[in-house]
């Protein structure tokens, strides 16, 4: 048995150490990502598993009667904001790459907007719908598919404000170049806008999906 | 970019990741009692809200139940919770866009295990106090129901009452055994094992925490609502018609569900990128192998839970009929749902368990650890097929019949990587000069408890077995035997072996012998009867049985009493040991290989002053001229090999 007790020293900080620090930090935020995307995944599979299989059910033969379908102009402007939103952080990230911060910073605020009026518009539609939610199978589906796209929405958005929030942000703290510097805090604030648009990108797709499955099918 | 062995002498005595740190402390600061004001606020606001908004509906008049005020009254208490322990301070200051690598250093001295707090090691001592809490709640309503079954004329508690208590204590402690290692153990030693000095997402972590303990309060709620009497199942319809308690259970299943999501996602990515240099896949702990496992089942498995509670939520609250076959939904919903999630989660409460005693038995047998890769392949297959058996719960009910024999086929094949991390026990053992200290005595409790458990988990998977004893005393000792036999007496191995560095006090061994002998041979004297119980044709939740199962009965009861008495022991060894009479341990009490023991006790905030080369895997005892474990970057700091 060792029975001497070892004296805590000063922690070291050679370039060596603060360069693999940062690196795995860089490499958590990327691995976060793509794990909240497998988390994101398996949320909507649960939604995706219970429209098909109570579609499937027809319990009672209430699954949808007489077709009833939430408003479709809702739905495609929902739709259109969601996807406006993601294309726009796509462009934005590009302009990003090549050095152009401020057309990331128009993007980017533009896509917070449009975040948010997407958002005002799913639950704006909860109040326009012509079924009770517990009238049907479908019904039902939909005001879950709708809580589950608020969610979605306010994540997405808060998740692109805070990104555009930061860049200003740094602007003003450490000078115009910041953005693009090689610091650490620059390197790490676009390592999580990668994650934050690769988010946007996957969200658009199950978008779709669930436009698909709720408004045409 | 690797970091080598020569190592530059340049020490700064700054951590560089704290940038601006803000020094929080002082009764004006947030800590536990604003989290519980502002918890009681946010719940009177949400309850005269949603009377607000929903007093006058039909439904509400009609019934006398309003579950939006209800359900309002629980979200805004767990808002407040957050707001007031600060959970959201830097969510919402990062919207005016603060920084994201910067950190907030925490308070000094004891308080800082009542605020929110970024240290790994705060937040793992924190996670021990909130699951014992947790399994002390837990096992007095164990007590409550062992004590209306030792007569089944003469009642304690009436019918509603009774079920009213298996349930909330069948809930309470599958919601504690989820985190019950992950929780303490993962957070402070994980980073300690990978050689990390912190975690990917501190704040995270510390979330994880403090909407467990919300989650734990809004299960708890459902009491004084009147209960639930679904079980810890919640299975619908009776999901549906139960009274107000039963917001509580999807409430509170949803946001430990979160904490559960939030644990798994950080502990996960920490694993993956944090890694020391040198730490390759081949040569991580078994410890870590097994949280990296369970960190995956958690993140993945836990969404859809969390999905089907929101739909129950909104069965109950907006009247939906997700649940209700008559409006369009279904009942076998909520199980398949249910138990997407619920069994996995099964594993979720194993696989720890067997991290820990992996790493317990070489240390204690002074041998290498047998066949490690097959062991994290093991994990590894259980994790994956876990997926893939959940539809064996809903043989009885619902489950196309010629759908059965192949969840019979998948359920019998994860036997088979469960039998690997079982054979790497055994061949470990084998030969082996064993020290019995009373970590090792838990870690042989587990092999003997989980073979019981385990043998009989491959009965009920076969059909005909199913049909026979489902929903009897013979699957309720089946998986108290995997659960409690397994997850629990590896708990308390890894207590007694990583308490004495995490508090830097050793654990009475004394007392811990009483403990360990009264539980163990009480748990079996509890549980062991009910397989006969079962087989004699008791039935689960129910408050009277048969006459002349009254002996086999008092029996179970009895032990009962003297197996709860023994967490009594374990508790009375915690305040003997740590405020009676402590006992400063040794650095290294037991001698261990493990990278967590080289770092100073108790361990400094940086964990590692250097971040160490790791150069082989941890377990080479007994092998002369072995290769140190790591360079932990001082002179002559090479770890050596006791043998």
């Amino acid at each position: 048995m060792t029975d001497t007790y070892n004296k805590p020293g000063v922690m070291s900080n050679t370039p060596e150490e603060v360069e693999f620090e940062l690196r795995a930090h860089i490499g958590s935020i990327w691995t976060g990502g793509r794990l909240f995307i497998g988390m994101y995944t398996f949320m909507i599979a649960a939604l995706a598993f219970s429209y098909f299989y109570l579609r499937s059910s027809n319990n009672s033969m209430e699954w949808r009667p007489n077709h009833v379908t939430a408003p479709t102009a809702y739905g495609w402007a929902i739709y259109g904001c969601t996807a406006a939103m993601s294309l726009l952080a796509i462009f934005g990230q590009s302009r990003l790459r090549k050095g152009q911060v401020a057309d990331w910073l128009v993007a980017g605020w533009t896509a917070v907007g449009i975040g948010l009026l997407a958002l005002f518009l799913q639950l704006w539609e909860f109040v326009a719908l012509p079924f009770y939610p517990g009238s049907s199978g479908y019904a039902s589906t939909f005001i879950g598919f709708g809580v589950m796209n608020v969610i979605t929405l306010f994540v997405t958005t808060y998740w692109l404000e805070t990104s555009v929030a930061r860049a200003h942000a740094m602007k003003r703290e450490f000078g115009a170049g910041a953005v693009l510097a090689k610091t650490a805090e620059a390197r790490s604030w676009r390592a999580n806008v990668a994650s934050m648009t690769y988010f946007q990108g996957f969200a658009v797709l199950v978008a779709t999906m669930l436009l698909l499955m709720f408004y045409v099918l | 970019m690797t970091i080598s062995a020569e190592r530059p002498t340049d020490v700064v005595t700054t951590p560089p990741s704290i940038n601006g740190a803000v020094r929080r402390g002082g009764w004006f600061s947030q800590h536990l009692g604003t989290a519980l004001v502002a918890a009681i606020v946010g719940y009177l606001f949400g309850h005269w809200l949603g009377n607000h908004v929903a007093g006058n509906y039909p439904v509400v008049v009609n019934s006398g139940v309003n579950d939006v005020a209800n359900f309002f009254g629980l979200l805004f208490g767990v808002i407040g919770w957050l707001l007031g322990i600060g959970a959201l301070n830097y969510p919402l200051a990062k919207i005016a866009g603060r920084s994201g690598i910067e950190k907030t250093q925490d308070v000094e001295g004891f308080s800082k295990y009542f605020r929110y707090s970024t240290d790994h090691k705060t937040v793992g001592l924190q996670y021990v106090i909130g699951v014992c809490l947790f399994m002390f709640t837990g096992g007095l309503l164990a007590m409550a129901i062992r004590t209306e079954l030792l007569n089944p004329t003469i009642h304690v508690f009436s019918p509603g009452t009774y079920i009213e208590i298996v349930s909330e204590h069948g809930t309470i402690m599958m919601m504690m055994a989820t985190s019950i290692v992950l929780g303490p153990l993962g957070n402070y030693l994980v980073p300690l094992m990978i050689g990390s000095r912190r975690m990917a997402f501190p704040r995270i972590e510390a979330f994880s925490f403090w909407i467990f303990t919300a989650g734990y309060m809004v299960i708890f709620s459902a009491l004084p609502y009147g209960g639930f009497p679904t079980g810890w199942t919640g299975y619908a319809p009776l999901q549906n018609q139960a009274g107000p308690g039963m917001i509580s259970y999807l409430f509170g299943f949803a946001v430990i569900g979160l904490g559960m999501m939030t644990a798994g996602f950080n502990i996960a990515v920490t694993i993956v990128n944090y890694r020391a240099p040198g730490l390759t896949w081949s040569r991580v702990p078994m410890f870590v192998w097994s949280i990296l496992a369970t960190a995956a089942l958690l993140t993945l498995a836990t969404p859809v839970l969390f999905s089907a509670g929101l739909f129950g939520i909104l069965d109950r609250v907006d009247q939906t009929a997700f649940y209700v076959a008559e409006h369009g939904g279904s009942s076998y919903l909520w199980e398949n749902l249910f138990w997407f999630f619920g069994h996995p989660e099964v594993y979720i409460m194993a696989l720890p368990a067997f991290g820990i005693v992996a790493e317990i038995l070489p240390v204690f047998c002074r041998k290498p650890l047998f066949a490690q890769k097959v062991g994290a392949a093991g994990m590894i297959g259980v994790a994956l097929l876990s997926f893939f058996v959940w539809q064996h719960h809903i043989f009885q009910s619902g489950i196309n019949p010629d759908m059965r024999p192949l969840f019979m086929l998948t359920t019998e094949l994860i036997s088979i990587p469960t039998g690997f991390i079982f054979l790497v026990g055994m061949g470990t053992l084998y030969k082996a000069k064993i020290r019995y200290e009373l970590p090792m005595l838990f870690s042989l409790a587990l092999f003997f408890n989980f073979l019981i458990g385990g043998l009989t988990g491959v009965f009920l998977s076969d059909v005909p077995v199913n049909v026979t004893v489902h929903g009897g005393f013979f699957v309720l000792s089946h998986f108290h035997y995997t659960i409690m036999g397994g997850l629990l007496f590896a708990f308390m191995a890894g207590l007694y072996y990583w308490l004495p560095k995490m508090t830097g006090l050793m654990l009475n061994k004394k007392i811990g012998l009483w403990q360990f002998w009264l539980m163990f041979v009480f748990f079996n004297l509890t549980f062991f009867p009910m397989f006969i119980i079962g087989l004699l044709g008791q039935p689960r939740r129910v408050y009277t049985y048969a006459k002349n199962l009254q002996g086999l009965n008092d029996f179970s009861s009895i032990s009962a009493f003297i197996l709860g008495f023994s967490f009594l022991i374990f508790a009375w060894n915690l305040a003997y040991s740590w405020f009676i009479k402590p006992q400063k341990a040794p650095a290294n009490p037991w001698d261990s290989l493990g990278l967590e023991w080289q770092t100073a006790t108790p361990v400094p905030e940086h964990n590692f002053d250097r971040i160490p080369v790791i150069m082989t895997d941890p377990y080479h005892y007994s092998e002369p001229g072995a290769q140190a474990l790591a360079d932990l970057g001082g002179v002559g700091s090479s770890t050596g090999n006791p043998a």
